[in-house]
């Protein structure tokens, strides 16, 4: 959700803190910011939270409770009243479990243009296109409140006996729409519709998005306003079939109170007749399902128990008032009655949590989980860390290779790569590749006469369902079965600092060098092996990223030290003749140095 | 005068390594390492942790489902190590305390961050009077054990369906002065514990699941998770390995 600075001042007479501040304030005690972009703030409103803060008014509400400074002028709290002057707009609602409460208002006479410069501003601030001057004020009070809203053009929708008829119903088998922005959709039985009943046509995918139908445009002059509450998992599914995601689909998925509805047509309504003019002839008010909203009754004892905190009495009752939560107490007990806005609060539990947040997690002190009593069992995986040790004592290196494959027994219907849309019945085909790969990677990684051998322990999944398979890239005799073993202690390792790895080709060459001539007997000698090797790291540069020993023997009077050099660069692929040029490099520095170079 | 003759030991994945020296440090905490299915049904992965289908919450996880023929079950492959928070309270009651490390699977675009398989660590303990202080205490040991003493921890306000309070924990790393988000926890939720069985009014507790990819590429500088499970022996050796 993208918020304005200057948007959430409005709520607060005292100047907000910096940006910055305000970010802090909202990390720690609400949400994350995603970025802050001169006055945008992009806060990342959680799923919970979704019904009330996806608006200026909900992460205002949230700056006041953190930071201790009073809402002025809170919408959500100014009265809505009740009761509206009919009109000849009559709404049916076919099933209220999937449209809870339906506003409809008829309005005359707009001029339709474009808006103030004020409003431009506003929703450029955050990202959204100026439309026109209606259009705009719908958006606005959405974005101000979290209300969605739509308005239809009137005088689009047919007349019968003198009245309209707006329909919230399912789709008909066949049934088609096109969208405000042209798509054309052929709609199935479960996708929820606003029609204009009178014509028997769909004029809006509820919730989701508008018509074309009853598409606002410069002619416009009288309106339907409508501002209603649709079941999330409808809209929601609808959205998601459609591919076509949109800020009042992603409320209304999130479950906004119906109460907002009077909220958010009572501000669309006056923002609409103060910058277009025009006249409310009526409002149509359709509320077959109110929700009800229960008192949760919590202790103090309750909430420093779970969180490990000693609140006191009154800084949890300071919570609750600068939350706006409605908030008897009796001693340390709480009956706490969220506003109807707060629909995330339901169980003592989600008290505690507002109480944690808002006075800081960072007041809870830390501690230590008492001991406990007798061993933990964990001998199954010490069992398999049994085999594994086991298997690396024999040589084998493990590696961990993806689960996914060509042909399998379990086939996933959304597969990542189409061209392993199955999961691996064996560990074989995998560790094949894997092996073909190792024994070309040798030279970088194993002695001269290290031969490569790997092991997977992973899941397979087959018919009967998944186990846990062992394989080795060649047989081993005394491979035992993963047994559960209670007092196995697995074996520890340190990681040791890691060193990147190039991703490009490399050479390998040996050079072998008789040792100086002394005119003594000799032997074969380490330190002189080290300073062979000494000698053709200097001379070979930083493309030699490996040098081990090969072979020693001695000839006559003097040793034959043999190295195996492996070269590579981690920019590029190197060429024979570059390689061939260091070495020619090594040999002459060898010589220089009285080697004999074989 | 061959040096060669010794056979030459292989070497274990990073990741057993790692999931080792967690086991030893939460195991020193008293937590049993317990694992499970990597194929689980939608009850475990998702409705029993409180995450109802066709609600928006289910959009935190891209899953991976399986194609079924007809009247069969749907299967998923488990979006994190949490299903086994349920099957183990099924199986064992309360209390208890268990680290669970195992795969799992997002189906989301792979880049040098993100992966479709990775390991988990999912962490579990119940008991009458297990805090969110505690929570506090035990991650931040885990923390300064795995990263070093000079590491910290705070908690940050966040939502997971299966738990409430949820948080998210940022590391504090001195060497390169910034706090990084480490993993997802929180005090599992009432209902959570009744799908298990457990009895909520008497007992309560926290969870925890952490990235053991994301650990090993913070503490040691990896530049991409694909490198874990590429099967290629040149990560094994990338690192200057030594026995404890």
């Amino acid at each position: 959700m993208k918020v304005s600075l200057k948007w959430l001042q409005t709520y607060f007479d005292a100047p907000l803190p910096p940006a910055e501040q305000i970010a802090d304030a909202l990390t720690f005690h609400a949400f994350e910011i995603e970025e802050i972009q001169g006055d945008m703030l992009d806060v990342k409103v959680l799923p919970n939270r979704a019904a009330d803060c996806l608006s200026h008014r909900g992460i205002a509400k949230e700056l006041s409770a953190i930071l201790d400074i009073p809402l002025t002028n809170d919408p959500l709290r100014r009265d809505v009243g009740t009761s509206y002057v009919p009109t000849s707009l009559t709404v049916e609602i076919e099933d209220p479990k999937k449209c809870s409460r339906y506003m409809g208002a008829l309005v005359k006479r707009v001029r339709i243009g474009p808006s103030p410069a004020w409003l431009k501003k506003a929703l450029e601030s955050v990202g959204q296109r100026s439309i026109n001057n209606i259009v705009d004020a719908t958006n606005y009070v959405m974005l101000n409140i979290g209300q969605p809203l739509h308005a239809f053009d009137a005088r689009r929708l047919k007349l019968e006996a003198g009245c309209l008829k707006i329909g919230v119903r399912n789709a008909k088998q066949g049934e088609q729409i096109t969208t405000l922005s042209g798509e054309a959709f052929a709609l199935n039985p479960s996708t929820l519709l606003i029609t204009d009943e009178n014509a028997g046509a769909p004029i809006a995918l509820a919730g989701v998005k508008g018509g074309n139908v009853a598409e606002l445009t410069a002619e416009t002059t009288d309106l339907v306003v409508e501002s209603a509450n649709f079941n999330g998992t409808s809209v929601r599914k609808t959205a998601q079939t459609l591919k076509l995601p949109t800020d009042a689909s992603q409320r209304f998925q999130n479950r906004p109170s119906p109460e907002l509805c009077a909220y958010g047509m009572r501000d669309v309504l006056a923002l609409i007749t103060d910058i277009a003019g025009g006249e409310v002839v009526g409002v149509v008010d359709e509320y077959p399902a109110r929700p009800e909203t229960k008192p949760v009754l919590v202790t103090l004892a309750r909430i420093n128990g779970l969180l490990g905190s000693s609140f006191s009495r009154d800084e949890v009752l300071g919570v609750c008032t600068r939350l706006g939560l409605e908030t008897k107490s009796e001693g340390d007990s709480f009956t706490i009655t969220p506003p109807f806005e707060r629909t995330d609060l339901t169980i003592p539990e989600d008290f505690a949590e507002e109480v944690g947040r808002i006075l800081g997690y960072d007041r809870i002190p830390a501690a230590e989980l008492p001991p406990t009593l007798g061993t933990p069992d964990q001998s199954r995986y010490r069992g398999i860390e049994r085999m594994k040790d086991q298997l690396v004592e024999q040589g084998f290196t493990e590696v961990s290779t993806q689960s996914f494959a060509k042909k399998g027994d379990i086939l996933l219907a959304n597969p990542l790569d189409k061209t392993k849309p199955a999961l691996r019945t064996s560990l074989e085909q995998n560790l094949q590749e894997a092996f073909a790969r190792a024994k070309q990677y040798a030279p970088l990684v194993l002695a001269p006469n290290q031969k490569p051998k790997l092991f997977e322990v992973g899941t397979v999944f087959q018919k009967d369902g998944e186990k846990l398979e062992v394989k080795t890239s060649e047989p081993v005799s005394d491979l035992p079965e993963i047994r559960d073993d209670a007092n196995y202690v697995p074996k520890r390792y340190e990681l040791g600092a890691y060193k990147p790895f190039s991703v490009y080709p490399f050479i390998v060459r040996d050079i072998s060098a008789f040792s100086p001539e002394t005119g003594e007997m000799q032997s074969y000698d380490p330190t002189q092996e080290s300073e062979f090797e000494k000698l053709i790291q200097e001379s070979a540069g930083p493309l030699l990223i490996r040098i081990v020993h090969f072979d020693a023997f001695q000839k006559g009077k003097r040793i034959s030290y043999t190295s195996r050099l492996t070269f590579q660069s981690m920019e590029r692929t190197l060429t024979d003749g570059e390689v061939n040029g260091i070495m020619e490099k090594v040999s002459a520095m060898l010589h220089t140095a009285g080697y004999e170079v074989r | 005068m061959s040096t060669t003759d010794s056979p030459h030991p292989g070497r274990l994945h990073p990741i057993t390594i790692t999931v080792r020296e967690m086991a030893d440090i939460f195991g020193r905490m008293g937590f049993d390492v317990v694992q499970g299915p990597e194929l689980e049904t939608e009850w475990y992965n998702f409705d029993a942790l409180n995450i109802p289908n066709d609600h928006p919450s289910r959009d935190m996880w891209d899953t991976f489902w399986t194609k079924t023929k007809g009247g069969e079950e749907r299967k998923v492959l488990r979006t994190h190590t949490s299903p086994m928070q349920i099957r183990w309270l099924e199986k064992q009651g309360a209390p208890t305390r268990i680290v669970v490390p195992g795969k799992v699977f997002r189906n989301e675009a792979t880049d040098a961050t993100h992966e479709a398989q990775f390991y988990q660590l999912e962490g579990l303990a119940i008991d009458t009077n297990v805090t969110l202080g505690h929570l506090k205490g035990t991650l931040e040991r885990f923390c300064k054990e795995y990263f070093g003493n000079d590491a910290k921890v705070r908690l940050r306000p966040s939502y997971f369906p299966f738990v409430e309070p949820g948080v998210e924990i940022d590391v504090w790393f001195p060497a390169q002065k910034k706090w990084l988000e480490v993993m997802g926890a929180g005090m599992v939720h009432p209902k959570v514990l009744q799908n298990a069985g457990v009895d909520a009014t008497r007992y309560q507790g926290f969870a925890f699941g952490l990235g053991v990819e994301r650990f090993i590429m913070i503490k040691y500088g990896i530049p991409d998770i694909r490198l874990f499970h590429s099967g290629d022996i040149r990560f094994n050796y990338a690192f200057n390995e030594k026995p404890v």
